[in-house]
C-alpha cells in the first residue's frame, strides 16, 4: 500500500533489532518517516491517508511494541490528519456542514461506534469535494510543528525548573534520564542544591547520570538502591524520568523507580514527574508486566556460571510500573499537571479512534 | 532492501558466507526430510537466526551453501529475502561434503572479493561484530599474513551450551592475539591420539605469554580474508576449517600465515551442533539469554509471541483451557490448542497443535501440527511435524520422532528411540513402501524404528560410539561413564605394550600409514613423503609392512598373493627407499619387526620372511654387509619370540654368507651398529 516500504522496513527491522531505543529517539524516527510517507504516497481521501498512516504504524508498533513512543507518534499524526480535512471540508462545504463537523469535533461526546456510524457519512467526504490544493502542505505543516515540538521538550520543561526546585533542598532521583537531567541543571543555575543518584542496578545508568550533573557543578552523591529507603526521610523531593505515561497516569520507568516512589509515599515525600506529552500514551495497563522488557539476565548472573544457570531462572526486567497514586505532579512540556488531569491531555491530543491501529 | 546512497558510502559491501549444511548426521532421521537449517528453534527457523546475527553486524550480502534438500533451503531463502535488507544468494552443490569443498567451491566461483564473516546455519548469537571486523582490518593493514579471526566465547568446561562432543584447545596469546595452535578434544578418548597434544617449541620461542584453554565455546563464527578459500584449494586434503584447516595454517612453516582470535563476554554465542545442543540453546532463548533474539522480538514475519511472567511465550491466537496448567519456560505457537488438565512445563509447541486431556509433556520440543491425544506423557524428546500421539502413549525421554509418524494407543515408546515414517531406502528411490513396525508404533501405528545407514561415513567409522551418544537429546552421562572406566583400562594396557618408536607417532603419520597401504606407487609416495615432510626412514617403516601386508603365506602359487609373487612386484618399490648401508641395516630391522608383527603364527611368519630376506638379497636390495650386521646386531637379538624365532630362520643363510667372505671380523661392525641404533 504505502510507497515507501524500503524506509519502513528499516525502522522496523532497527525497532526490531532494538538498535533504535529510548522515547525520544523512536519519536523522532517514527515522526520523520511519517512525513515521507504522507508526502510521497497518493491520497486523496482522508480514509485512504488514514489507512496508509494506520499501516505503517501498525507495523512499527508491532516491531517493538514497548516503545510506546511509536504509538504515539503515529496517534498524534492521525489526529492532526483527522483535524485538517475536518477543516478543509468544513470550509468546502461551508454552510450546512459546518455545523456536523462542530458536532465532531468534540470528540468526548462520540463513542467509538457511533462515530463510525456517523463517520460514514460526514467523515468520508463524497468524491466530488475538491480540497483545496495546500491540505497536503498543511497536513505537513501540523507535523512539523510535532517535530518542532519533539526539538525544542527540553526548553519548555526545563523552564519550570526554578518553580519546583529550592534553595538548599535535597533532591533523589534514579537512573539516567534526558530529560531530568536538563531540568536540574537549569534549576542550578540559580539556585544550589544536593542531588542524591540512585545507581539502577543492573544497569547503573544512575552512575552516568551522577557524573553529567556534577560536571554541571551540581553537588551530587551516588547511592546504592539498597540505601534508597534510609535516606528517604531527608529528602525533600523525588523528581523522576520515564520511560512512558499510561492512560491512567501510571508510569513505565527503569527498574527501581517503584521502589524509589513507594518510599516517598512512605515519607509523603513529594514525586515530580518529568516528561515530554510523546510519552503520554492512551493504553491502560491490564497487568503489570505489559509493557515491560525483559532483559538478558547477563548482568544479574553471569552466563559463564554453568552450572548453576540450569538450576535457576533469572529475570532481568527493565522496566518497573509505577501505579498513579505514588505520583503528585507531572511536569510536561504543557506545563504541570495532577496524574488525574491527565485523561484530558489524552482527549486534546488522541482521537479515540486511534488507540488500536487495526484497519 | 536499504537506501542505495547507504550501500555506496561503506567503502565495500560486507559479505557472509552461510554454510547451511552440517554434513552430518546426528539429527537423523529427521534430517533424512527437511534440511537441518530449517528445523524450528523455538518455533523459529534455525536459519533465521543467522541471518538475523548478519544482519545486526550489518551485512549486507549473504551466500548460502548448502547441499542436502538444497530445494527447500532455497524456496525458505528466497521467501526470506523479500523482507529482509540483506542480498541473499543460494549456492547449491550435490558435491559438498565437508566444509572444506564448500569454500573450494567458493574460491572456484570467485564470489567473494573481500574479507568476509563466516559462519554456519545454526548459529543463534546476539553479538556485535562491528569490533570484530575493526580488530581484523587493523590487523590486515598491518600484517598481510593474518587471514583469520576467530570469535571465541568463554564458558565454564560444564556449561550447558558447550556441546559435549566437540570440545577444542586452543593455545593463544592473549598479548598479540594470536591462536598458536588448536587441537580439537573429543568427549571420550579411546585412542592415544585423543589424549595428547603435540606442538612445536618453537612456540614458547617466539611467545613469551602463552595461555592453553580449555574454556572457550567455539562457535564457528570467524572474519576470514580472501585467501581462505585459496588455501583451502591448495590444500585439497582439508575438510574440517578447525582440524584440518586451522591446524594445518598453524602447524606448517612454509604457510607463513597467522591465524587470531577475538574473545568476547557478556554476549551469547552457540551453535545448534547436536540434539543435545538443540535442547540447550532452545533453553538459552526461552530463558532469554539471547535477548533480542527472544520468541517475543518475533523474528519470523507474522508470529506475535508476547511474553508472559514464568518465561511464557503465547500466541493471541492459543485456547488454553481452564484447567490446564502451563508451568515455567514454554512457548506455545498459533493456533494450538491445549485441552483439560494438561501440565506444560519446559516445552515448545509448534502452530496448529491439538493438545489433549490430562497429556503430560515435560522438557519437549514438538513442533507443528502435532496431535498429541488424551492421557500421553512425553519427556525430554523431540516430535516433529504431523506427528500423531494415540490415546496414552508413553514418550521416554531422548526419542525423535520423525515427521508424519503416528504412534498407537497405549504404546510406551522406549528412552532414545528414533521412529520414521519414512521407508526403508526412500532416499534413493521412492517406490519403497513404508513397513511398520507394530512393536515399535502399536498395531495402528505408523513408523518404523531408524537405524543409522552403516559405513555411510567412513571417516567417522572408527569413532568412539560413545562421542557419537554424548550428542544425542537428554543424554545423561552418569549412564555413560560406567561402561567408559572398562573401555578405558583395556585402552591404557595397550599403550604400555606399544613400543617407543611407536609412542612418540603422531595422528599425521598414522594417516600416512594409512595412505601408504592405499597407494603403493614409487612416484606417489614420493610426493606424499615430500607433502608430510617425512623422511625415507619413516617411508620404510611403513612401506615394508604395507607391502607385507599382500602376503597371504596360505596362498597357492599363481593366486598372485604368495610371497614370491608380490616380492617380484613391490620389492623394486622398497629398492626405490633403500640407499646406502645404513639404509640397508635399518631395512632388515624394518622388515624383521614387520614380518613378527604382521603375521600372528609364528610358522606363517617364517614363511615370509625368509623369502623376502633371500629377494632382498638377491636383487642387491640389501646387501651381504648390512644382512650380517643387522643379524648380529643387539637390537635383532632382543624382542619377542617371533622375533627371535625368526631370526633363527635366516641362520642358514647368514652361515652361507659368513662362509662366502670369513676374512671379516664381525665383532667392530657390532660396536659401530649399536651406535647407529641408538641415534
Amino acid at each position: 500500500m504505502s510507497k515507501n516500504n524500503e524506509l519502513v522496513d528499516d525502522l522496523v527491522a532497527k525497532l526490531k533489532r532494538r538498535q533504535l531505543v529510548g522515547s525520544s529517539a523512536v519519536a523522532q524516527a517514527t515522526l520523520k518517516l511519517l512525513i515521507v510517507v504522507i508526502s510521497k504516497n497518493n491520497w486523496t481521501t482522508c480514509n485512504q491517508l488514514l489507512n496508509i498512516v494506520k499501516s505503517v504504524g501498525q507495523r512499527l508498533v508491532q516491531a517493538n511494541p514497548t516503545e510506546l513512543a511509536v504509538g504515539n507518534i503515529v496517534r498524534r499524526v492521525l489526529h492532526v490528519i483527522r483535524e485538517e480535512f475536518r477543516e478543509a471540508e468544513s470550509s468546502a462545504q461551508q454552510s450546512s456542514a459546518k455545523n456536523q463537523s462542530e458536532f465532531h469535533a468534540a470528540p468526548l461526546t462520540t463513542s467509538s461506534s457511533m462515530y463510525n456510524l456517523l463517520g460514514e457519512t460526514n467523515s468520508i467526504p463524497d468524491d466530488n469535494v475538491q480540497y483545496s490544493s495546500s491540505l497536503r502542505s498543511n497536513i505537513i505543516q501540523e507535523i512539523r510543528e510535532i517535530k518542532d515540538e519533539l526539538e525544542n521538550i527540553y526548553d519548555s520543561i526545563k523552564n519550570q525548573a526554578s518553580l519546583q526546585i529550592h534553595s538548599n533542598e535535597i533532591i533523589m532521583t534514579i537512573g539516567r534520564s534526558k530529560t531530568v537531567e536538563e531540568f536540574l541543571k537549569m534549576a542550578a543555575v540559580k539556585r544550589k542544591f544536593q542531588v542524591l543518584v540512585a545507581e539502577s542496578a543492573p544497569s547503573y545508568s544512575g552512575q552516568d547520570m551522577a557524573v553529567e550533573l556534577s560536571k554541571a557543578g551540581i553537588e551530587t552523591t551516588v547511592i546504592p538502591d539498597s540505601a534508597v529507603f534510609a535516606v528517604m526521610s531527608r529528602v525533600n523531593k523525588v523528581i523522576l524520568g520515564t520511560h512512558a505515561v499510561l492512560a491512567n497516569g501510571g508510569l513505565v520507568a527503569i527498574s527501581g523507580t517503584h521502589m524509589m516512589a513507594a518510599a516517598a509515599k512512605h515519607h509523603s515525600i513529594p514525586v515530580v514527574v518529568c516528561t515530554g506529552l510523546y510519552k503520554l500514551s492512551p493504553l491502560y495497563p491490564y497487568d503489570e508486566d505489559s509493557f515491560n522488557v525483559t532483559f538478558n539476565p547477563d548482568s544479574v548472573l553471569g552466563f559463564e556460571e554453568g552450572d548453576l544457570i540450569d538450576k535457576v531462572t533469572v529475570t532481568n526486567p527493565y522496566y518497573d510500573y509505577v501505579s498513579p497514586d505514588f505520583v503528585n505532579l507531572f511536569i510536561t512540556n504543557q506545563g504541570g499537571h495532577p496524574p488525574s488531569y491527565l485523561y484530558r491531555l489524552i482527549v486534546e491530543n488522541y482521537d479515540p479512534n486511534d488507540h488500536t491501529f487495526d484497519l | 532492501m536499504p537506501p542505495k546512497e547507504k550501500v555506496e558510502s561503506t567503502e565495500q559491501v560486507l559479505q557472509a558466507v552461510i554454510l547451511a549444511d552440517s554434513f552430518d548426521e546426528r539429527f537423523q532421521p529427521i534430517t533424512l526430510e527437511t534440511a537441518r537449517c530449517l528445523l524450528p528453534l523455538c518455533n523459529v527457523p534455525l536459519i533465521s537466526y543467522t541471518f538475523e546475527f548478519l544482519a545486526v553486524a550489518g551485512v549486507q550480502e549473504v551466500f548460502v551453501f548448502c547441499c542436502s534438500h538444497s530445494d527447500k533451503v532455497k524456496a525458505f531463502v528466497k521467501n526470506y529475502e523479500k523482507t529482509s535488507n540483506m542480498k541473499i544468494n543460494t549456492i547449491v552443490s550435490q558435491e559438498l561434503m565437508s566444509v572444506g569443498d564448500a569454500m573450494r567451491e567458493l574460491d572456484a566461483k570467485q564470489l567473494i572479493d573481500t574479507d568476509f564473516i563466516l559462519v554456519t546455519g545454526d548459529v543463534v548469537s546476539n553479538m556485535k561484530l562491528d569490533q570484530v571486523l575493526e580488530e581484523h582490518r587493523a590487523r590486515r593493514q598491518a600484517d598481510k599474513s593474518a587471514i583469520m579471526t576467530m570469535v571465541l566465547k568463554k564458558a565454564s568446561p560444564q556449561h550447558r551450551s558447550r556441546s559435549v562432543g566437540d570440545g577444542s584447545l586452543f593455545v593463544l596469546d592473549q598479548g598479540s592475539k594470536e591462536c598458536l595452535h588448536y587441537q580439537p578434544v573429543k568427549a571420550f578418548k579411546s585412542t592415544r591420539e585423543d589424549r595428547r597434544m603435540t606442538m612445536n617449541m618453537e612456540i614458547f620461542d617466539k611467545h613469551p605469554e602463552v595461555q592453553i584453554r580449555n574454556d572457550l565455546i567455539d562457535c564457528q563464527v570467524d572474519i576470514c580474508s580472501v585467501e581462505v578459500p585459496a588455501l583451502f584449494t591448495e590444500n585439497f586434503d582439508y575438510q574440517d576449517i578447525r582440524a584440518d584447516f586451522v591446524h594445518g595454517i598453524l602447524t606448517s612453516d612454509l604457510l607463513g600465515k597467522t591465524i587470531h582470535f577475538h574473545e568476547v563476554t557478556d554476549v551469547y554465542a552457540a551453535r545448534v551442533r547436536s540434539t543435545q545442543m538443540y535442547d540447550a540453546v532452545s533453553k538459552d532463548i526461552i530463558s532469554r539469554w539471547t535477548f533480542p533474539m527472544v520468541p517475543d522480538s518475533n523474528l519470523q514475519v507474522g508470529d506475535c509471541y508476547e511474553y508472559r511472567r514464568g518465561l511464557v511465550y503465547k500466541e493471541k491466537s492459543v485456547v488454553l483451557s481452564r484447567t490446564c496448567v502451563v508451568e515455567e519456560k514454554v512457548v506455545i505457537g498459533a493456533n494450538t490448542q491445549i485441552a483439560e488438565r494438561a501440565v506444560l512445563s519446559n516445552c515448545v509447541i509448534g502452530k496448529n497443535c491439538i493438545i489433549g486431556a490430562n497429556v503430560k509433556i515435560d522438557n519437549a520440543y514438538i513442533w507443528d501440527n502435532v496431535e498429541i491425544k488424551d492421557n500421553c506423557v512425553v519427556q525430554h524428546s523431540i516430535i516433529a511435524n504431523n506427528a500423531v500421539l494415540e490415546q496414552g502413549v508413553t514418550i521416554n525421554k531422548g526419542c525423535l520422532i520423525s515427521f508424519k509418524v503416528t504412534v498407537g494407543a497405549n504404546t510406551t515408546v522406549p528412552a532414545y528411540s528414533r521412529l520414521t515414517a519414512l521407508a526403508e531406502g526412500e532416499e534413493d528411490d521412492s517406490d519403497a513402501e513404508l513397513i511398520s513396525d507394530p512393536a515399535v508404533v502399536g498395531a495402528t501405528g505408523r513408523g518404523r524404528s531408524f537405524t543409522e545407514a552403516e559405513g555411510s561415513d567412513d571417516e567417522d567409522e572408527e569413532e568412539d560410539p560413545k562421542n557419537k551418544q554424548v550428542n544425542m537429546l537428554a543424554f545423561d552421562m552418569s549412564e555413560l561413564l560406567l561402561a567408559a572406566r572398562e573401555q578405558e583400562n583395556s585402552a591404557s594396557d595397550f599403550e604400555s605394550e606399544a613400543s617407543d618408536l611407536e609412542e612418540d607417532q603422531i595422528s599425521p603419520e598414522e594417516e600416512l600409514d594409512r595412505e601408504v597401504a592405499a597407494t603403493l606407487d614409487p612416484l606417489e609416495l614420493n610426493t606424499l613423503r615430500m607433502a608430510t615432510f617425512s623422511n625415507f626412514l619413516e617411508m620404510r617403516k611403513r612401506v615394508i609392512p604395507g607391502v607385507l601386508k599382500h602376503i597371504d603365506p596360505v596362498a597357492k602359487p599363481g593366486s598372485g598373493k604368495t610371497a614370491k609373487e608380490i616380492l617380484s612386484r613391490w620389492g623394486p618399490l622398497v629398492g626405490k627407499m633403500i640407499h646406502d648401508v645404513d639404509d640397508q641395516i635399518d631395512g632388515a630391522h624394518v622388515l624383521h619387526r614387520a614380518c613378527a608383527s604382521l603375521f600372528q603364527d609364528v610358522a606363517q611368519a617364517q614363511k615370509v620372511f625368509a623369502p623376502a630376506l633371500r629377494y632382498f638379497y638377491d636383487e642387491d636390495i640389501l646387501e651381504e654387509d648390512a644382512i650380517l650386521e643387522w643379524y648380529h646386531s643387539k637390537r635383532s637379538q632382543q624382542g619377542t619370540d617371533t622375533e627371535k624365532k625368526l631370526r633363527e630362520v635366516a641362520t642358514p643363510m647368514i652361515q652361507y654368507l659368513e662362509q662366502s667372505d670369513s676374512d671379516e671380523s664381525d665383532e667392530d661392525d657390532d660396536e659401530e651398529e649399536d651406535d647407529e641404533d641408538s641415534e
